[in-house]
């Protein structure tokens, strides 16, 4: 019960929605922990945020004052006489919970909690933790973390974490709410690497105020967001959640959830078959289900899902049309594609005829269509196919598997043929991590590029966005 | 006594487990179909219920088949074996078509669920039960039955009659809104089997067990 008072005691407390506005658009930052030395959290915070390039007012706070980074440091928080949108504590605990009582005194609209030493270190953490829920009690200010990563927001050019996962991300349609922030660094990186834009992240860490539930119904809100990748570990408010994600997908949005650990249910007396039926995984499986919630097994079936469905094309049903310019792999993803419940049909005679100019006799251009190695002999031959197979009246998602490139005009084709159709479109490109910067042109549109069948499989299960679960 | 005013009444008498002749008393309340109390023909059903013992069949507390007169029989033999316990005789169905539980607990992360699936011995062969948050709208209780290896069942297995599925529909939404209303005085509560018939032919409670919450100032100890 001890969480619900510190959400509802503190009377002239902000409300979700204007501590956010102020967190993911702020004008003034204070860094508690603000610090010159190399491998201290506040410098690392510090140094990110400025070379991410936040053209807000950033204020290092350090008991020593000066100058760090360039920028001037105040020697307290009180120091501080504007109004501060963001705190963030880089501090051991200690320090950190004696920062958070002064922020207590003045206007502050979020405090971010990097520090750890709470209710995550057990019996050390324990009267650390008693202070912080002490103090949150009369906080009028709202708190993300502590024992969290931060949060990123890269249309503001905002970095507020210790990790440099995070890097480079640029502005688009996924959201991302982490109770890890390893796990959402793994998740933004791989996200990055494809070109999948970012609207915010926020590791919530220990949610002792800002939960998962207030966080996915803030971003989910936000028009930019199209999808909400959640990493959740333990839903405290978990019927808001299931609310949120309800609402967020009727109105056509996406919700993919990560649900980490198992909980220690069974330890109860089971009185009834219910009890023994309704053991908590089902349970989670079913609620995500029922609300619309994509379930992924693991954090990289969540980004092959989140990326197929942030390029925001809806199938109109499930016929694939594959192009390969190997059988095997053709091979490979029609029997993934089939076993997930998708049609492989033969393709139409029209297709059939304007795929035989560039297939040789030896392939095959029915479906899988197999383009053979004699494609590769002009760079702009597997563009035109997938604009054919894309094309066909038959097929409701086009899939192109390609292996190594032999020049950068074959995968701009491949961009341009993704661009003149409506329908989703997911490349396979086996050697995509050996030619790095030849997928700029794929990265600039974003478009759905996966290392392997298997992986295109989870973002062609989340197309099918009601079925449930991706592995 | 409104339905609720009896769940806190029994919650203030220190009661965990509601046993089976009290619950259907209350369940057959809120609409819920129940068994014929004291026919005056057989076959019976002799129980005797009582709340430390909510496992009847594993201590000899039901007997199948009776005529009026076995059954009194009966259930004075299980009286005097275990004091204390409510004797309960009923008329046997014996025109169902299909047998399923419905089920209602508060879930530690998501608050009232519901549960329906195959039920009676099936329970123990299978894990087909669908589970959805309480409240069930109607729609949701008939997609529930609609969802999985249960829908073959209640459809007919090769040839046999379809189940009355709009019956069940409307008593599992009905048992998820009076547990969602009533959540915060009850922790499960367990209709199975549910006799169900013949499609237009309605079901019946067979048994039932409803579990009380703690009362508020003993939850405050235990947490």
């Amino acid at each position: 019960m001890a969480e619900q008072d510190t959400n509802q005691s503190a009377a002239n407390r902000l409300s979700v929605t204007e501590a956010l506005d102020g967190l993911f658009d702020p004008r003034t930052i204070a860094v508690v922990g603000a610090s010159r030395t190399k491998g201290k959290l506040g410098q690392a915070v510090l140094a990110l945020l400025k070379s991410n390039g936040y053209g807000g007012k950033i204020i290092p706070v350090n008991p020593s004052g000066g100058e760090i980074e360039g920028l001037k440091a105040a020697r307290t928080l009180e120091e501080i006489e504007e109004p501060i949108d963001v705190v963030i504590l880089a501090t051991p605990v200690s320090v950190a919970l004696d920062a958070l009582e002064v922020c207590t005194r003045l206007d502050v609209k979020v405090v971010v909690g990097v520090t750890s030493g709470f209710s995550e270190a057990g019996e050390d953490g324990h009267e650390n933790e008693a202070r912080l829920r002490r103090i949150m009690q009369d906080a009028p200010f709202r708190l993300v973390g502590p024992n969290c990563e931060g949060v990123v927001r890269p249309a503001s050019d905002l970095q507020l974490t210790f990790s440099p996962m995070f890097n480079g991300l640029r502005p688009g349609p996924v959201a991302m709410i982490s109770q890890s922030g390893a796990l959402a660094g793994l998740m933004a990186l791989r996200l990055g690497d494809r070109g999948v834009g970012i609207n915010a992240i926020v590791s919530s860490g220990n949610e002792t105020d800002l939960t998962a539930a207030d966080l996915l119904d803030y971003l989910g809100n936000d028009p930019q967001t199209r999808v909400v990748l959640c990493y959740v570990e333990e839903l405290r408010d978990g019927r808001r959640f299931a609310e949120a994600a309800q609402r967020l997908t009727k109105a056509g949005k996406h919700v993919v959830a990560v649900k980490g650990g198992r909980s220690r249910a069974g330890s109860r007396a089971v009185q009834s078959h219910t009890g023994a039926m309704a053991g908590d995984d089902r349970v989670i499986s079913a609620v995500f289900r029922e609300t619309g919630v994509i379930r992924a097994r693991e954090s990289v079936a969540a980004v092959d899902a989140v990326t197929a469905l942030a390029a925001g094309r809806r199938p109109a049903g499930n016929r694939v049309g594959i192009i390969s310019v190997t059988g095997g792999l053709g091979v490979e993803m029609t029997d993934l594609a089939e076993s997930a419940g998708f049609e492989v049909p033969v393709l139409a005679e029209a297709t059939q005829t304007a795929l035989s100019r560039y297939v040789p006799f030896y392939g095959s251009v029915s479906n899988p269509v197999d383009l053979t190695g004699v494609v590769l002999t002009n760079p702009t031959y597997v563009g035109r196919c997938l604009e054919a197979v894309a094309a066909d009246p038959g097929v409701d998602i086009a899939i192109a598997i390609i292996t190594f490139v032999p020049d950068q005009q074959f995968i701009e084709a491949l961009a341009e043929a993704y661009e003149t159709t409506d329908k989703p479109v997911l490349i396979i490109w086996t050697g995509a991590a050996r030619s790095d910067a030849s997928g700029d042109s794929l990265r600039d549109r974003a478009v759905p590029v996966y290392d392997s069948p298997a992986r295109a499989a989870s973002g062609l299960s989340a197309l099918m966005a009601m079925k449930g679960e991706v592995a | 006594m409104t339905p609720r005013e009896t769940l806190e009444h029994w919650q203030r008498a220190g009661r965990r487990v509601v046993h089976e002749a009290d619950a259907k008393d209350l369940l057959q309340r809120i609409g819920v179909p129940v068994p014929t109390r004291d026919p005056a023909e057989g076959p019976c059903v002799a129980k005797l219920c009582h709340d430390d013992y909510p496992h009847k069949s594993d201590h000899g507390l039901v007997r199948l088949g009776l005529s009026p007169q076995e059954a009194a029989q009966a259930t004075a033999e299980m009286s005097a074996r275990i004091p204390g316990g409510t004797p309960l005789i009923e008329a046997m169905e014996n025109n169902a078509v299909a047998e399923w539980i419905i089920g209602c607990k508060r879930d530690d992360t998501f608050g009232p669920i519901i549960l329906a699936g195959p039920g009676g011995i099936l329970v123990e062969l299978i894990d087909a039960a669908e589970i959805r948050l309480a409240p069930a709208e109607p729609q949701t209780a008939e997609a529930m039955l609609n969802s999985g290896p249960g829908a073959k069942l209640l459809a007919g297995l090769r040839g046999a009659k379809p189940a009355d599925s709009a019956a069940l529909a409307d008593l599992i939404s009905r048992i998820s809104v009076f547990f969602a209303e009533n959540a915060d005085l009850i922790s499960e509560i367990e209709i199975n089997p549910v006799m169900v018939r013949a499609d237009t032919k309605g079901l019946i409670a067979a048994d039932a067990l409803i579990v009380l919450a703690p009362a508020a100032e003993k939850r405050e100890h235990d947490t």
